[in-house]
């Protein structure tokens, strides 16, 4: 009998309990699509600020600007990383998290005229097979993203005529005359080599005075076969709070219980600790111009978009339980005849609030696939990339379904109830 | 009794009567009004507040001496602030570099002004304090290291000129370090003095090597700014400092177009949400409507009727929510950004026009839908 009325009630009120369920639908997706986009806006920022490049550099731990400070050029005084080890970045602990990372070694090139110019060795597109097994293309082309490629294209190191090509900045290549395609002549201490300028581009910085060629070939021409005098590191850092800055200073001042939150959070300062742990005598530092920046906008986003969210949340909760409560009340002529004929208060506050979260349920169950459509259009237009699902959404939009029907539908039915059979007919 | 006057007896009296009915459609409208004044507020102030964010990342603009001997002083400078409105510059340094020697050890030091440098480049980390008075000097991590000094011990610096002979004793200033700088990049291998300190050591006043500043402005303005700059001020060559200004336009774009979307899809799902609720609540009156219409009135009136209880719901509900979600805005900048945020008048009419709108066109469909049927039917609940 209980089933029959239910069903009745969907059959014969189609139109009602569509529209019921249509505004449950818009509330679910609502909040669905706000969550979803709230859980992974961090992530998503905070692949976009890697267009600011590296956040982190290392360095070799002997005296790390002796060749700045003194302008000693390659010598043996200088220490430098091992190119073998740089695997081993992506297999600390918050691998994952490390974006992307490019060896330096810069030398000195003598051209033509006569004129000495830095000449820096990196890898521009480089594949990596990692000891852990993965595989990963990084180099300069993710970690300047900011620059123009006047001329020419990329350097690709995995293409097979890449062998002395070289790339040319903005201000060198016009000073020399230089342009994509030329060849060009330079004497190092290895002695003369010619190279093939594959493209031009322009950094608006030193760089642009500077030539950028394949890490191996400038091993070669300096003598430093296997080594590196610098990496960037671009990582997917946590905003620092009191606990990281502590631990910057100084790791051993922390407790044991605080070592080991600061050693699992993915801190500036945990990732450059970590890298130290694998690199043998390196410094890893975060680049603070970078890194600070990157968290400030980080917790500005995400805050703005927790509020942004909780004003949704309470909209979706004030719409669903109004109209709610205004259906119930509407009711009231067939609650006081079912009351009249006979039926217990129980029996009625059930049937009524059955029939609300079974319409409920449609509209959360429509209104979830609706609102995680509506994060992808929001992720895929604004970042080019997909929302990830997050599970921990299913039962908060449950949740905040029932929640708000029944809150919407127990005051009004049990007002209903509470009347005299006689009143709620009469229509008063 | 006018006509007029009935019309309008009507349509309080329907809403006072069905007190409860109407709060649920009244609420419907302020809520949806709240989430559209509020949301469009903090889309319009986004941008602004953003933008303050990213200059985090320091310079994004820096003026170079246009050639050698270029006459590039404080006062170039200056000129040059002043091309850009006081309001967008946020901060602005002077650099002037010499190779002064410490303990021995060439260093290279450099003049500025510390109150600009703190407001242009706010992300160096000073332990100790920042200069403030004459004989202070700020150094870089890497030379305090190298050098093994730390925040409150005295140094002598010498200056000697350039292509004079090695012996010559050169110039000396004995200066107190006030804190140690540490940036992650190059400027923890330079030692920094107020350019006053400089120019007394090295006995002449020297044209700035660099000048930077850090301007709230998007990558086209600023280029604006930067062109102006290079014609107007003499001596100077204004560049952009690309990394930071052209990733500063690609994440603010993004972030601009993140919160435009998610306004869009909140606003278009309450309106509709507003919409259905109004719907239910004058579904609702389908037997008022049939009642009316065999009492004898026109179709026209009782639309014309329903659209006035709309209208002062929307009135009401717009107002209440233009209010609402301004102070809702408020909120969200005092806590996210810090700093409190301008009410915009034209939201207010907006907000009512729009929830006017949205409420008259949710009550159309159904008085529509009711006056078409034939009265009987209505009355007999077919």
């Amino acid at each position: 009998m209980f089933f029959r009325m239910i069903r009745g009630a969907f059959v014969r009120q189609k139109g009602k309990m569509a529209m019921i369920a249509l505004t449950i639908a818009l509330g679910a997706s609502l909040a669905t699509a706000m969550l979803n986009v709230m859980l992974d806006v961090g992530d998503k920022v905070n692949q976009e600020l890697k267009t600011y490049g590296a956040n982190i550099t290392v360095v070799p731990k002997q005296d790390a600007v002796l060749e700045d400070l003194y302008e000693i050029e390659g010598g043996d005084t200088a220490a430098y990383l091992r190119e073998g080890e740089l695997g081993r970045i992506k297999t600390i602990f918050w691998a994952f998290n490390i974006v992307d990372f490019s060896p330096f070694l810069t030398a000195s090139a003598e051209l033509d005229g006569g004129e000495t110019v830095p000449l820096v060795g990196t890898w521009f597109h480089h594949h990596l097979e990692t000891p852990a097994g993965e595989a990963l293309d990084t180099g300069v082309q993710n970690l300047r993203s900011w620059w123009d490629i006047t001329e020419g294209e990329w350097l690709d190191e995995q293409a097979p005529q890449s062998g002395n090509a070289v790339m040319l900045g903005a201000s060198l290549a016009q000073r020399i005359g230089a342009a994509a395609g030329d060849t060009l002549r330079i004497r190092t201490r290895n002695g003369t080599e010619k190279l093939t300028v594959l493209g031009v581009y322009e950094g608006g910085g030193e760089e642009d005075d500077q030539i950028y060629a394949p890490l191996h070939l400038v091993q070669r021409l300096s003598g430093l076969e296997g080594k590196v005098s610098r990496v960037e590191v671009s990582a997917l850092t946590t905003p620092d709070n009191e606990l990281a800055e502590k631990a910057a200073k100084d790791p051993s001042s922390l407790t044991a219980s605080q070592y080991e939150t600061w050693y699992c959070t993915a801190y500036v300062s945990s990732i450059c600790y970590q890298i130290q742990e694998v690199i043998t005598d390196s410094i890893a530092s975060p680049v603070r111009q970078v890194a600070d920046s990157e968290g400030a906008i980080l917790e500005k986003t995400e805050l703005l978009m927790i509020l942004i969210t909780i004003l949704s949340l309470a909209g979706s909760a004030l719409g669903i339980s109004n109209l709610v409560t205004a259906s119930v009340m509407e009711r009231g002529a067939e609650i006081g005849l079912l009351k009249a004929i006979g039926a217990q208060d129980g029996a009625v506050t059930a049937l009524v609030l059955s029939e609300v979260l079974l319409t409920g349920l449609f509209g959360a169950v429509a209104g979830y696939f609706a609102g995680f459509g509506f994060a992808q259009i929001i992720g895929q237009t604004v970042f080019g990339s997909a929302i990830d699902m997050k599970p921990m959404v299913i039962p908060l939009v449950a949740a905040l379904v029932t929640v708000v029907t029944l809150a919407g539908s127990v005051p009004a039915v049990g007002m209903l109830v509470r009347l005299h059979p006689a009143e709620v007919l009469h229509g008063r | 009794m006018t006509k007029r006057k009935l019309f309008f007896r009507m349509i309080t009296a329907s809403l006072i009567r069905r007190r409860s009915r109407m709060l649920a459609a009244l609420l419907a409208v302020a809520v949806g009004a709240t989430i559209l004044s509020g949301l469009v507020t903090i889309y319009y102030d986004v941008p602004r507040q953003m933008g303050a964010q990213f200059r985090g990342y320091g310079a994004n603009l820096i003026l170079l001496p246009s050639g050698e001997g270029a006459d590039f002083d404080l006062d170039a400078m200056r000129r040059a602030a002043d091309v850009i409105p006081a309001s967008e510059l946020v901060g602005a340094a002077p650099f002037r570099y010499e190779t002064v020697s410490i303990h021995n050890q060439p260093v290279v030091a450099a003049g500025t002004e510390f109150a600009g440098v703190q407001a242009a480049s706010p992300y160096w980390h000073v332990s100790g304090t920042w200069p403030d008075a004459s004989g202070e000097l700020l150094l870089g991590q890497e030379t305090a290291r190298l050098l093994g000094l730390k925040p409150g011990e005295t140094l002598s610096v010498v200056f000697r000129p350039e292509g004079s002979d090695a012996a010559s004793r050169g110039t000396e200033l004995v200066m107190t370090v006030s804190g140690i700088l540490e940036t992650g990049g190059s400027e923890e291998e330079y030692a920094y003095l107020s350019l006053e300190d400089l120019a007394s050591l090295t006995g002449e006043d020297g044209t700035l090597s660099v000048a930077e500043f850090s301007v709230s402005a998007a990558q086209d303005r600023l280029r604006n700014y930067a062109e102006t700059i290079q014609t107007n001020v003499q001596g100077v060559s204004a560049r952009l400092v690309k990394r930071v200004a052209q990733s500063e336009s690609t994440v603010l774009t993004k972030l601009q177009a993140l919160v435009f979307l998610v306004t869009a899809v909140v606003l278009v799902l309450t309106m509709i949400c507003v919409a259905t609720t109004m719907t239910a609540v004058v579904t609702e009156r389908r037997k008022e409507i049939g009642l009316r219409k065999a009492l004898g009135a026109s179709d026209s009136s009782i639309v014309w009727e329903f659209m006035g209880e709309g209208l002062l719901l929307g009135c009401a509900g717009g107002a209440l929510g233009a209010g609402l979600g301004f102070a809702f805005a408020q909120a969200v900048s005092v806590n996210v950004f810090n700093s409190s945020i301008a009410f915009q008048p034209l939201l207010l009419p907006l907000t009512v026009l729009v929830s006017v709108v949205v409420t008259g066109c949710a009550c159309l469909l159904p008085v529509r839908s009711a006056t078409e049927v034939d009265p009987a039917l209505v009355l007999k609940g077919e």
